[in-house]
């Protein structure tokens, strides 16, 4: 028995990885769903967009890559969809190059379904290098930022852009974002010199990091990881159904999670078990 | 005859609302509203919400046809409006005859406190009625020649934040400037290149008598939070040098030992004693964040100890141009050993600027090198904890330090040792053992106390309901 | 000489960017924003240098048949290949669907990417099975922490029975009263610990990463 545990706790990590492999497999092919609540941070994200006039335009920066797109894309198209549907305009930029080839398609099927036209119902403006900089102009000056769209058209001949000419002429930013530069840099570099209002979509990990901002009221909602995006797709698609071409992903992906964290927990418990119980009992703890 | 009437409607009313005759701007914002309202007598909406007209200005008959307008409206005659004119697909239209805006609108132009002379402030108050929109004229004198600086704003709006100039290179900041804010009775037509859009603007709506501006350049921030932070600064550098002194005397500067930072020699003799090399990983930030700038500190130190120790060091960057860096300073750090023959200038590398593609490059370094100690240390972000699996798979000692919260948890769970936080930025002066930069620990240390009273203070000051120590640390925005 | 003028422009150079801070005169920030410029400038040119370190790493081991110079073949046509289909269609190429570079990006780098961030799910159920041991107290009291918090985010926390409806109450309490703490404090701590770093350097107390004396 003492052989057994020993080897349980030195087991070759292939077995766990294998264990791992079925947790997020089974689930994927006999789905289980649990209902789940929606939290306050998700709850004020869904009501910031939901109290914009019909008719304003917003600034979103999808800052995010094809690793971060499980978690942020879910958010990204309800958004879209929360966005086009309440007949909001968008004007979008990143500071990620890697972000346009998914951020662009994905705006575009959305805005098709809902009948919105380039250049007068969004824009995308293009990726920006120079991280806080770039966010640091976008705060001073977004022509100059931008002197043209993705596709070089002059900003001063896109019809979503009257008007605009700093970060504060929106009423909210909508910041997707997968890391640096991101919603830290965006509160730290912005939010407070210029008064903006600020919503965050980011990924699990940087969840914890961005809570402060949302108590001090530097945000004005916050959507962490898979678990915010199914919460936010929840509010979003309660009365209607997602776009053509968009499925409620995180929804889905977050009844995966389950068995997935259940197994780590399970890992754990009898790891620890095994522990204990293959302890020497003279070896004092430190 | 109701296109005739209509047409009467849109040449006769602001015409009639101003006294004066129509200049060609006017007509043609005129003409604009004209062809929306023919295609297929369909009635007309500005703005989707309102349309304005000076109720006492018109004749009588004009005024009936007014309100007739608005009836039908009211009975929901439907709209189409090309997409430019009415940004509000949906939305309910309703149409008011009012009064004529007057042009007193109280404007104040102020320079906003602490500025960097680059900013004026507009504040007015709102007239009766209440505009379509507003449009900010910005001129040189009080003659102008005029510049628009925006023309949409919301009729509800009752200041506005102007930047006099966004590129000081092209155009210098004047001493002063001069405004007038237009209430507009109409949506401005599109700018037309060439045109003079401030006269048509000014055209379309009542405009105040200018007002002067001048925007003050502080060349010092006096807010307490401001002044607050630059004692704390000067406060640590001065001690700095104050302790330095006392180091330079021979006064004994007694700190606490870390484990994970006495480690790292530990870790460079192990990968001594077994023939293999040591990893050292910078981050994947730039040269600029002050952790990579720490982990170039640390390197230096850590490159003249393998060099004693006369093993190898691989040094895997993100960065090209910290890859420079890292090079320069390991080759000075076997320069200073006296063992310059030892350097190897292909053991400082550069992998990928994209985040996944070096820590694969890196692992490949790892399976293949199979480093003895591996040195994580800098500014890491989701790559750290597949570097730290694979490094302990390969059974290295590993330690790592950084300040990235999101990513200590993984290192924890990983690594051999981790450095949390500012004790990545003490590694060098542990390492280096050097008494004045011992002192250094110290200066912030002493600081660290003071910050601590301060949480408390503020904490039961606020609690109690004094603002004070809250205004002392608060630092207000440009 | 060859130390003492670096420090000289270290000194000058860094208190003039620490007081950008506190000097908001537009003619101070054009000098300050120069100087940024000259930097990305100089991090731009050292792409070059980057790429040439690459080839001179990696092509003798192609040409020696080192260990895995295979590999190393493949990073070095998948280099060229792609500097050249950037170079040659452009910011626009990239977005287009159909160009040889998205579909490098999308059937290439895409998949390459989401595997290794997928990596970290395995990873983190190994090093958790290693690390989470309740050797002592504080070892026991962030394993539960870490066992509430995952079950609670998850649908599953909410609807255990009896303790369902307090698990995510009692999760977002430790978000947000211990966590957000020990962040504060570990902000705290790292962002004093960045002045004296910055503020050795500036003085020239920091002398290791110009080779000493």
């Amino acid at each position: 028995m003492y052989d057994l545990l020993q080897r349980f706790q030195n087991m070759d990590r292939r077995w766990i990885f294998a264990g791992m492999a079925l947790a997020i497999l089974i689930p994927l092919l006999f789905p289980v769903e649990f209902e789940f609540a929606v939290d306050e941070r998700v709850s004020s994200l869904y009501d910031a967009v939901e109290a914009l006039p019909t008719g304003s335009t917003v600034f979103i920066s999808a800052d995010f890559d094809p690793a971060s797109r499980p978690e942020l894309e879910p958010f990204f198209r309800a958004n879209l969809d929360h966005l086009f549907r309440k007949d909001i305009k968008i004007v979008m930029a990143t500071l990620w190059e890697f972000a346009p080839p998914i951020a662009v398609p994905i705006t575009e099927e959305i805005a098709a379904a809902h009948g919105k036209e380039y250049g007068v119902d969004w824009v995308f403006l293009g990726y920006k290098p120079g991280k806080e900089l770039a966010i640091k102009s976008i705060g001073e000056n977004i022509p100059k930022t931008f002197p043209t769209d993705s596709r070089g058209t002059p900003v001063g001949e896109i019809a979503v852009m009257n008007g605009i000419k700093q970060a504060k002429d929106f009423p909210l930013l909508i910041n997707v974002s997968a890391g640096f530069p991101g919603t830290r840099e965006y509160v730290l570099q912005i939010q407070g010199q210029y008064d903006l209002k600020i919503a965050s979509a980011c990924t699990a990990v940087s969840g914890p990091d961005y809570i402060p901002f949302y108590k001090a009221g530097q945000l004005v909602g916050l959507s962490a990881g898979m678990p915010g995006s199914a919460q936010y797709e929840k509010l979003v698609w309660a009365e209607s159904e997602p776009p053509k071409g968009t499925r409620k992903l995180a929804t889905q992906a977050v009844n995966v999670l389950n068995l997935g964290h259940a197994y780590v927990i399970l890992l754990i418990l009898f790891g620890n078990i095994a522990y204990f119980l293959t302890r020497p009992k003279e070896v004092s703890d430190d | 005859m109701r296109h005739l009437l209509i047409l009467m409607l849109l040449v006769a009313v602001p015409a009639l609302a101003r006294g004066d005759a129509w200049t060609p701007e006017q007509m043609k914002a005129a003409t604009t509203m004209l062809q929306v309202s023919e295609e297929g007598g369909k009635a007309l909406r500005l703005d989707g919400d309102a349309v304005y007209f000076g109720d006492d200005a018109l004749p009588p008959g004009l005024a009936d046809a007014a309100r007739e307008l608005i009836r039908k409206r009211d009975a929901g005659v439907p709209v189409e409006l090309p997409r430019r004119l009415n940004p509000h697909p949906g939305a309910t239209p309703k149409v008011v005859v009012a009064a004529p805006v007057s042009s007193d609108f109280g404007l104040t132009v102020t320079a906003p406190p602490e500025n960097d002379g680059l900013n004026l402030k507009l504040a007015w108050t709102a007239p009766t009625p209440e505009p379509l929109a507003w449009a900010v004229l910005r001129g040189p004198s009080a003659d102008g020649p005029w510049t628009v600086v925006t023309a949409d704003l919301p009729g509800p709006t009752l200041d506005f934040s102007d930047k006099v100039t966004t590129d000081v290179e092209d155009e210098r900041p004047r001493d002063s400037y001069w405004y007038r804010v237009v209430a507009l009775r109409a949506l401005p037509p599109e700018q037309v290149e060439g045109e003079d859009w401030a006269a048509t603007l000014l055209a379309m709506g009542a405009a105040n008598p200018a007002v002067e501006g001048r925007p003050i350049a502080v060349w010092f921030k006096t807010s307490p939070g401001s002044l607050m932070l630059l004692a704390l600064i000067l406060g640590v550098g001065a001690m700095m040098l104050l302790f330095t002194r006392q180091a330079r005397q021979g006064k004994e500067m007694s700190i606490r030992r870390i484990p994970g930072i006495d480690a790292i020699e530990e870790g460079i003799g192990r990968a001594t004693e077994m023939g293999k090399p040591v990893l050292y990983v910078p981050g994947i930030d730039e040269l600029q964040d002050i952790q990579t700038i720490a982990s170039m500190l640390i390197l230096g130190q850590v490159s003249k100890t393998v060099a004693e120790y006369q093993t190898d060091i691989i040094v895997s960057c993100c960065i090209p141009i910290v890859r420079e860096v890292a090079d320069e300073v390991v080759k000075a750090g076997f320069y200073q050993a006296g063992h310059p023959d030892a350097y190897r200038p292909h053991n400082t590398r550069f992998i990928s600027s994209e985040q996944f593609a070096f820590c694969a490059g890196t692992n490949g370094i790892i399976h293949r090198e199979k480093p003895a100690t591996n040195l994580y240390l800098g500014r890491f972000f989701a790559e750290s904890l597949i570097l730290a699996e694979t490094g302990f798979v390969n059974k290295s000692i590993q330690i790592a330090g950084t300040a990235e919260a999101t990513q200590l948890p993984f290192f924890i769970a990983a690594c051999d040792y981790t450095l949390i936080g500012e004790e990545l930025f003490a590694v060098s002066a542990y390492l280096s053992g050097d008494p004045r930069l011992v002192s250094s620990l110290k200066a912030s240390d002493y600081v660290k106390v003071f910050c601590i009273a301060a949480i408390v203070v503020g904490t039961v000051t606020v609690t109690l309901g004094s603002s004070f120590v809250q205004t002392l640390f608060t630092i207000a925005g440009g | 000489m060859r130390s003492t003028v670096p420090l000289i422009i270290t000194f000058f150079v860094g208190l003039f960017m620490v007081f950008e801070f506190f000097i908001p005169h537009w003619g101070y920030h054009w000098v300050t924003a120069e100087f940024l410029e000259w930097g990305l400038i100089l991090a731009a040119g050292a792409f070059v240098l980057g790429l040439i370190n690459l080839v001179q790493v990696n092509l003798p081991k192609v040409i020696n048949r080192d260990e895995d110079w295979g590999y190393k073949l493949i990073m070095l046509i998948s280099l060229f290949l792609t500097l050249g289909a950037g170079l040659m269609l452009g910011q626009e190429g990239r977005q287009d669907a159909g160009e040889f570079y998205k579909w490098l990006y999308d059937f290439v780098f895409t998949p390459l990417n989401a595997t290794m961030f997928a990596l970290l799910a395995f990873y983190i159920a190994s090093a958790a099975f290693r690390a989470f041991r309740a050797r002592n107290v504080e070892a026991t009291v962030l394993l539960v922490a870490a066992c509430v918090v995952m079950v609670a985010r998850v649908p599953l926390g909410e609807n255990l029975p009896f303790i369902g409806e307090k698990l995510p109450q009692f999760m977002n309490w430790i978000m947000d009263v211990p966590n957000i703490a020990a962040r504060r404090s570990i902000f705290i701590g790292a962002a004093l610990g960045a002045v004296a770093t910055g503020l050795r350097v500036i003085l020239g107390l920091e002398r290791s990463h110009l080779g000493g004396e």
